[in-house]
C-alpha cells in the first residue's frame, strides 16, 4: 500500500531506476568505497548494566528550574509555594506511604499473593517473629544480612533461651550489627523525605555520649571467647561512633597490650574522637601522632578515612597556628602514601584555614583549581558538608563573587548535585549564594539569578529577603519591588514588620520619575502594593498575629496611595490613622501629611485637609506650613476658615 | 410440560405455537443501554464530557478508560487485568471519597501502572499528598508493581460539567 502510493507519486523514469535497484545508490556505502582495503574492525563488546540506558537518558535532562521538584505533583493546586509547604507536602506523601505499609502489615494475610515471577520480597509483608516462633541459626544469619536489627536481637534471645549453640562467626556478625546501630532500629532507607528533612533536628542532639553501656553489644562481646581482632574492632568502632571515648580508647590499649592486630578503620574511629580524650591542642596532636605511629608499626596502610579523621582532630584545635602547620604537614604525607583527598578532606581544610577570627586564607582557590570541573562521587560521610561550607567561605570569609560562581559551577557538574547533602545544607548553600550575589552583583544580573532559583529550587528566608531588599534600595531599583512583594506574599513573609517597613521605605524614598517609560506604571503599582499591604496587616491584626500598624508604616502607605492617584483609599487610610491615633504607636512623617494635604487640594476636599491639620496639631507636629498651604490652596468658606483659625490661631494669616 | 397437556388442552396448544416461533420473529431487543444516561424530567443531571458521549464515540470523540495490551492476540492476563482495573477504580473512588470527578484512566506500560483522574479541590493539598502516597503505596503492594498517580485538580465540581440532561 505504502509502496504503491509512492510509486504513483514518482515520475516514470524514477520508478524503473528504483525498482531494478542497479542504478544510483543513495546510501553511504558508495561514498565509503575508497576505504575498502582496511579491514572492518568490530569493537569489543562493552558490558552494560540493566540501568545504563536509563542513566544515559537521564543524563540528557537536567533540573528544570521552571518546574517544581518532581517529587511534588505537577498541578497548580499541589505545587508548594513556601519552605513550610515544601516540607509538609513531601512529608505527608511519605506519611501516606507509611500508612499503607501499616495496613499491609496489619492485614498481612491479604498480601500474601504472588503476582510477580519470581516473587519480589519487598512487596510481601515482612516476617514477624514472636516468642514462640520456630527459629534456627539460618534465620538469624538471614536477618543479620538484611540488617533487621530488632528481629535479629529477638531471634538471638530466642535461640539463647532454647539453648541452641550459636557459632562465633554469627555472634561476631550480630555484634557488628548491634555496634553499628547502637542497638537502636535505624530509620529505614525507603523513607527518603524523612532523611532529607531530618538533619535539622539531629544536629542538636549530637555531641553527647549515646553509647549504651552494659547493653547487648558488650554482652555479646564478653561471650566471644577467645577475643578476636574483629570483636575488638567492632566494639571499639561502635563505642567511638557513639562517643564513648574513654572506654573505646581503653579497649584499644588493651588490644595493644595483648598484641592483637587491629585494622585501619578502627584506628580511624579512635583518631576521630581524640578531641574527646584530650583537652588541649598540643595533647591532642601528641595523641594523634602516637596513634599514627602505632599504625605504622603495625604496618597498617592509612586510607581516606585516616586522612579525614586526622584533619577532623586538627580542626578542633583552638590554636590556629598549630592547626595550620599540622594540616600542612599531614597533607603531603598522605599524598606520598597515595591517598587521594575527598570532598570531606577539603571541607576540613576549609574549616581549619578559614576561621572567623583567623587571618584571611585563599585555600579555596587552590581547592577549586584542584577539583574544578571534575565529577565527584561520595567516598566519606563528611563529603556532603563541602558545598555548604565552601559557599559560606565565599560569602563570609572572602566575599568573592567569582569564587562563588566557580563553586556553583562545580556543584552543577555531572552528578555532583547528589553531594549537596540534605535540605538543611541545601538551604544554607543557597542562602549564602544569594546573599553574596545580591551584595556584589548589579541588580539586573542578580534578578536573573533570582528568577532562576526562586521559588522552585530555593525560597529565601526572611533574612535573605531583607538582604535582597537592601540591594534593591541601594540600587534604587524600585521597579523590582512589585515583583518581590508578590513573592513575599506567596512565601508568607508579610507578618515581618521589618520587611514591610523596608518595602515601604524603598517605594517612598525612590519616587518614580514619570519621564522614563519603564516607570510609567510604577506609581500605580506601588499604590497597589501599599493597599495590598494595608489589607494584609488589617487582616493580621484581626487574627491577633504579631504584626501591627505603626504610624510610620501607615504614613508611607498614605504617601504611596496619594502618589498612585488613589485618593479615595488614601482618605480611608487616613481616617484609620485619625480614628485609632491612640492605639497606633508613632505618627506618620510630616512629608506624608504634606503630600496628603496636597492631594486633597487637588481633589478639592478641604474637610480632608483640615482633618489632617487637626491630626498634626493634636500630635504636636509642625502645623504652620500645613495651615499656610491649606489657606493658599483652597478658597475656604466660613466654617472651614473658623476651624482653621481655632486650630492654629490667626497668626499665619498675616504673613 | 406433560402436566400442562393433561390439565388444560388449550394451554397446551399455545405452548406448541410458542415453541414454533423462530428468533427472527421474536420481540425486538436491540436497545442498548449501557454507557448511556437517561434524561431526567427536570433536566438537571450533570454529565461530564465523557459521560455525554455514548460508547460508540469511543475512539472518535472520547478515548478508552483502560490502556493496556492484554486483549491483543496471545497476550497475558486479560481477565486479571480487567478485574484489577475494576479493583483500582473502586479503591480510588473509595479512598478519594467524593473527590473524584471524572472517569479513572488506567494506563499500563511495561510493569508500571499510571492512574489518572480529576480531583476536586475540596481538601487541603497536604491531605491530598497523604492520599497520593497512601494510594500509590497500597496499590503497588497489591498489584506488586510500581503505581503512579497522575492527578489534576479542579476548583469546582461544575468545572467538569459538560451539559445537563
Amino acid at each position: 500500500m505504502y509502496l504503491s502510493r509512492h510509486l504513483r507519486l514518482l515520475p516514470k523514469a524514477n520508478i524503473a531506476r528504483s525498482l531494478n535497484g542497479g542504478g544510483v545508490h543513495y546510501t553511504t556505502a558508495s561514498s565509503a568505497a575508497p576505504a575498502e582495503d582496511s579491514p572492518i574492525q568490530i569493537p569489543n563488546r562493552i558490558q552494560r548494566s540493566p540501568t545504563d540506558l536509563l542513566q544515559a537518558l537521564a543524563g540528557t535532562v537536567g533540573r528544570d528550574s521552571t518546574a517544581p521538584h518532581y517529587k511534588y505533583h505537577d498541578d497548580p493546586f499541589l505545587i508548594p509555594m513556601s519552605n513550610a509547604a515544601k516540607r509538609t507536602y513531601a512529608m505527608s506523601k511519605e506519611s501516606g506511604r507509611k500508612a499503607a505499609q501499616w495496613i499491609k502489615e496489619e492485614h498481612r494475610d491479604l498480601f500474601l499473593h504472588h503476582e510477580a515471577q519470581p516473587a519480589i520480597e519487598k512487596f510481601a509483608p515482612s516476617m514477624v517473629f514472636t516468642e514462640d516462633s520456630q527459629v534456627d541459626e539460618t534465620s538469624l544469619s538471614q536477618l543479620i544480612s538484611q540488617g533487621e536489627l530488632k528481629d535479629a536481637v529477638l531471634v538471638y534471645s530466642l535461640l539463647e533461651k532454647k539453648g541452641v549453640a550459636i557459632s562465633s562467626d554469627l555472634k561476631q556478625s550480630l555484634l557488628e550489627l548491634v555496634c553499628f546501630y547502637n542497638n537502636e532500629d535505624p530509620l529505614p532507607e525507603e523513607w527518603i523525605e524523612e532523611r532529607w528533612f531530618l538533619q535539622n533536628n539531629r544536629r542538636r542532639e549530637r555531641s553527647g555520649k549515646t553509647w549504651k553501656d552494659g547493653d547487648l553489644a558488650e554482652k555479646l562481646y564478653s561471650e566471644i571467647e577467645p577475643k578476636t581482632p574483629e570483636s575488638y574492632a567492632a566494639l571499639i568502632r561502635g563505642m567511638a561512633k557513639y562517643l564513648q571515648g574513654e572506654r573505646a580508647f581503653a579497649l584499644l590499649q588493651e588490644a595493644a597490650e595483648k598484641r592483637i592486630q587491629l585494622d585501619t578503620n578502627t584506628y580511624n574511629s579512635i583518631i576521630q574522637i581524640v578531641s574527646l580524650l584530650k583537652d588541649t591542642a598540643e595533647q591532642r596532636w601528641q595523641l594523634c601522632t602516637d596513634l599514627l605511629q602505632e599504625m605504622s608499626q603495625q604496618k597498617l596502610r592509612p586510607n581516606i578515612g585516616t586522612l579525614n579523621a586526622v584533619l577532623e582532630c586538627i580542626s578542633t584545635f583552638g590554636n590556629f597556628k598549630l592547626a595550620r602547620t599540622a594540616a600542612l604537614k599531614v597533607l603531603p604525607e598522605f599524598k606520598q602514601l597515595g591517598v587521594n583527598p575527598s570532598l570531606g578532606t577539603y571541607y576540613y581544610l576549609l574549616i581549619i584555614f578559614c576561621r572567623e577570627r583567623g587571618p584571611v586564607s585563599h585555600i579555596i582557590v587552590d581547592i577549586l583549581n584542584d577539583i574544578g570541573g571534575k565529577e565527584l562521587s561520595i567516598v566519606h560521610p563528611k563529603d556532603t558538608y563541602f558545598f555548604a561550607t565552601a559557599m559560606d567561605v565565599c560569602r563570609n570569609h572572602l566575599h568573592d563573587k567569582s569564587l562563588a560562581k566557580k563553586v556553583d559551577a562545580l556543584l552543577h557538574t555531572g552528578k555532583n548535585y547528589d553531594l549537596i547533602g540534605d535540605s538543611f545544607k541545601e538551604s544554607i548553600y543557597y542562602r549564602n549564594f544569594l546573599a553574596l550575589l545580591c551584595q556584589t552583583e548589579t541588580i539586573e544580573d542578580f534578578m536573573q539569578t533570582y528568577d532562576q532559583l526562586v521559588p522552585n529550587i530555593y525560597i529565601p528566608e526572611p533574612g535573605i529577603m531583607e538582604e535582597i531588599l537592601r540591594a534593591v534600595e541601594i540600587n534604587g531599583a524600585v521597579e523590582h519591588v512589585p515583583r518581590i512583594w508578590s513573592d513575599m506574599v506567596v512565601f508568607d513573609h508579610t507578618h515581618r514588620e521589618s520587611l514591610l517597613l523596608y518595602v515601604l521605605r524603598i517605594m517612598v524614598n525612590n519616587k518614580p520619575s514619570t519621564d522614563s517609560p519603564a516607570h510609567q506604571q510604577l506609581p500605580e503599582q506601588c499604590a497597589k502594593v501599599a493597599l495590598d499591604m494595608y489589607e494584609k496587616v488589617e487582616e493580621a491584626v484581626k487574627r491577633l498575629r504579631k504584626v501591627s500598624f505603626t504610624g510610620q508604616m501607615l504614613g508611607d502607605i498614605l504617601t504611596l496611595l496619594v502618589r498612585g492617584d488613589n485618593f479615595e483609599k488614601a482618605t480611608e487610610v487616613f481616617a484609620h490613622i485619625d480614628k485609632n491615633q491612640h492605639r497606633i504607636p508613632g505618627t506618620p512623617s510630616e512629608t506624608a501629611l504634606q503630600e496628603f494635604v496636597e492631594a486633597s487640594i487637588q481633589n478639592k476636599s478641604p474637610s480632608q485637609a483640615l482633618t489632617a491639620l487637626q491630626y498634626a496639631v493634636d500630635n504636636n507636629m509642625e502645623s504652620s506650613t500645613l495651615a499656610r498651604r491649606i489657606h493658599n490652596g483652597f478658597t475656604l468658606n466660613e466654617t472651614h476658615l473658623a476651624k482653621l483659625k481655632s486650630l492654629v490661631g490667626e497668626s499665619f494669616l498675616e504673613k | 410440560m406433560n402436566f400442562l397437556n393433561k390439565l388444560v388442552p388449550q394451554v397446551a396448544l399455545e405452548v406448541q405455537q410458542l415453541s414454533k416461533s423462530a428468533i427472527h420473529t421474536s420481540a425486538v431487543c436491540c436497545r442498548v443501554q449501557s454507557g448511556r444516561y437517561r434524561i431526567t424530567t427536570k433536566r438537571d443531571r450533570p454529565l461530564t464530557y465523557e459521560m455525554a458521549n455514548p460508547p460508540h464515540f469511543i475512539g472518535h470523540r472520547k478515548s478508552w478508560n483502560s490502556w493496556n495490551t492484554s486483549t491483543l492476540k496471545d497476550s497475558l492476563r486479560p481477565s486479571q487485568t480487567a478485574i484489577e482495573d475494576l479493583f483500582i477504580r473502586k479503591f480510588v473512588t473509595g479512598t478519594w471519597h467524593a473527590l473524584v470527578s471524572s472517569e479513572i484512566i488506567i494506563k499500563r506500560q511495561h510493569n508500571t501502572i499510571r492512574i489518572a483522574a480529576l480531583i476536586r479541590q475540596a481538601i487541603s493539598p497536604r491531605k491530598m499528598y497523604f492520599l497520593i502516597g497512601y494510594t500509590e503505596e497500597l496499590l503497588s503492594s497489591w498489584m506488586q508493581c510500581p503505581v503512579t498517580l497522575e492527578l489534576q485538580t479542579v476548583a469546582d465540581k461544575k468545572d467538569v460539567v459538560f451539559k445537563y440532561i
